[in-house]
């Protein structure tokens, strides 16, 4: 087996909190990512998915809100869409740029891509791109694959080719990734080095998983859990002077009591100082000058040995 | 008249298999700790990271939440128990060894128990593959911090277990005390540290945990598991027990997490009498006051 392949994605260990600096003397850096998606499950959006009423809500009024919030409250956003998306709801995404928050690149569907072949995986991305810098007048930076509520897993699906297939299109950054709570440099080839920087996501603080979820049936109501989570990470990190991250869905995030929820949060990190908002971008090019990969990925060579009856 | 002869050999078999499983176990009359102490606490850390979920070919970026646990979590837990005094026992596959040699190492240096969680989290149905996986084992966690485990969290043979040194299990939960455990043949004895799924971060804090769905709904907020896991602390506490927090490095390595174990460990040490050893310890104490009356 070369190197760990199949085991990790980039080097042993993590930036400990004293390592980490941010912008200005700032103490914490926070993302928002604001999620158009309405695909419920791999096959990426469907027909069905647009056509029933939480969809609409999350179009329209719940769109309207919590972009009110967002704006009210100062808060800068990356805004992840589907092609399929941009499509559908031109104008929502190009006042979102307008508003200051970032509009990145989430599949032409938001379809899960892990057994497409390369060939065809590429397609859909260059299409992708395209189609949202038709809109935006800008190549997206950023690239995003997040779970769907019906997936398998709540970690977003990839290919074997989707990291070495964004750092060929000249994307600045991945999206989601779950190993680390800091950005983090994903490896897609040892020997060469070769590597995209990828920013941290946790399905713990994402709406989606505590807002009527599960999606068959009619789902579990757990927004006051979401809350203590989005409340106890936020401290923590602060804490340490690490990373927040919180994904949010205006489908569900922006109905009615929940909306105050997403209030009461911004409400009470209000008044603390030092706290760095940028967007997805902001957050990458950030990170790619003061711990470039060159100096910061420290890869170890494997000591891995396959043997029968092992894995390998 | 119906015949019911068939009918009360089944029951007669029931009466047996029940009869043969309890007489596997031999559990410790009139338990007591050393003097002074109230409670024993075992804070144990499952390091598999991502090599369970390779072992079941799920997919990269779960493979990639398991890694958090190497690049992050580990690192946070070694620092937890560092800062509280606790002597904490890390349970690892010995694959771990070649991809988070460093973590290891750094567990050790900070005085933890690096005991075996499994050469590559499986036990192989075949036997002499067994014994293999446990020598590959025990050699790369004893190559890599310098002492040979003596426990292992696993079902393993006992037989081969014992061959190669280990005196203690930790798994299962027939009793809340350490008890003795043989093999089928009434063979073979270890002491067995019990741990319970209910006190396992996995099971509040992770979505799709080995075959269970998403829509389980195994995620809830760290302070609702203060409030349970407390509360089994303390009702352990009364009686003189014993409580084996189980805890996954991937898991428990959320910054979340972490405070909510520090806010956890201050409060039970406002109490007197809480002994955090580790699992080699509380083993060895149990082996030398209470020693198998079966041999």
């Amino acid at each position: 087996m070369p190197w760990k392949d199949g085991y990790t994605i980039s080097d042993e260990k993590s930036l400990f909190d004293n390592e980490i600096r941010w912008p200005d003397g700032k103490r914490v850096c926070m993302t928002v990512m604001l999620d158009l998606s309405l695909a419920s499950g791999p096959q990426g959006l469907t027909a069905a998915d647009l056509r029933h009423s939480p969809a609409t809500f999350g179009m329209n009024e719940g769109l309207d809100q919590v972009r009110d919030v967002l704006n009210r409250y100062g808060i800068k956003a990356t805004v992840t869409v589907p092609a399929a998306m941009a499509r559908i709801m031109p104008d929502a995404i190009l006042a979102l740029r307008d508003d200051g928050h970032e509009i990145a690149a989430q599949g032409l569907k938001h379809e899960d891509v892990s057994t497409l072949d390369r060939d065809e995986e590429a397609a859909r991305l260059a299409m992708t791109t395209e189609i949202l810098e038709n809109l935006t007048g800008q190549r997206p930076e950023g690239w995003f694959s997040l779970p769907r509520p019906n997936d398998p897993f709540a970690v977003g699906t990839v290919s074997p080719n989707t990291h070495d297939l964004l750092i060929e299109a000249g994307y600045g950054y991945m999206g989601n990734g779950l190993s680390d709570d800091i950005p983090h440099y994903w490896v897609t080839d040892f020997d060469a080095k070769r590597a995209i920087l990828t920013l941290p996501y946790f399905y713990h603080f994402d709406d989606q998983f505590f807002l009527m979820f599960p999606k068959k049936g009619t789902g579990l109501e757990h927004a006051d859990t979401l809350l203590a989570n989005w409340n106890a990470e936020f401290d923590a990190q602060y804490r340490r002077g690490r990373y927040f991250n919180m994904t949010l869905h205006p489908y569900a995030v922006g109905w009615c009591n929940r909306l105050k929820l997403l209030e009461d949060f911004y409400v009470r990190i209000g008044d603390r100082p030092g706290i760095w908002n940028p967007t997805a971008g902001e957050a990458a090019r950030y990170w790619q000058k003061t711990y470039p990969q060159k100096t910061a990925l420290k890869l170890e060579p494997s000591v891995w040995t396959d043997y029968p009856g092992s894995l390998s | 008249m119906t015949d019911t002869e068939h009918l009360t050999r089944e029951l007669d078999e029931l009466e047996s298999a029940a009869k043969r499983y309890d007489a596997q176990h031999e559990f410790i009359d009139d338990f007591a700790w050393p003097e002074g102490t109230q409670i024993a606490v075992n804070f144990t850390a499952d390091f598999d990271t991502m090599l369970f979920r390779r072992f079941l070919e799920e997919t990269p970026m779960q493979l990639a939440q398991g890694e958090f646990g190497g690049r992050v979590g580990i690192w946070r837990l070694i620092e937890l128990f560092s800062s509280h005094d606790v002597t904490a026992t890390v349970f690892t596959p010995g694959r771990i060894c070649e991809l988070y040699p460093q973590s290891l190492v750094a567990a050790a240096r900070a005085g933890l128990e690096i005991a075996d969680h499994m050469w590559e989290h499986h036990v192989p149905k075949d036997m002499q593959l067994e014994h293999d996986h446990i020598r590959k084992s025990t050699a790369a966690l004893e190559k890599t911090v310098g002492k040979r485990p003596v426990g292992t969290r696993s079902r393993h043979t006992n037989s081969l277990l014992i061959e190669e040194g280990y005196v203690y299990n930790s798994h299962g939960s027939a009793s809340h005390l350490p008890y003795y455990e043989r093999d089928a043949d009434g063979e073979n004895c270890l002491i067995n540290l019990p741990f319970h799924y209910a006190i396992d971060d996995a099971m509040f804090f992770s979505f799709a945990w080995l075959s269970s769905e998403n829509a389980a709904q195994r995620i809830t907020d760290p302070n609702r598991v203060f409030d349970l896991w407390w509360a089994a602390f303390e009702q352990q506490y009364r009686q003189g027990g014993y409580l084996n927090i189980c805890l996954h490095p991937f898991v428990s390595g959320r910054a979340m997490r972490i405070e909510m174990l520090d806010r956890l460990i201050a409060r039970m040490k406002t109490l007197p009498g809480v002994w955090f050893p580790s699992c080699e310890d509380v083993a060895r104490y149990c082996l030398e006051a209470f020693p198998t009356k079966g041999g």
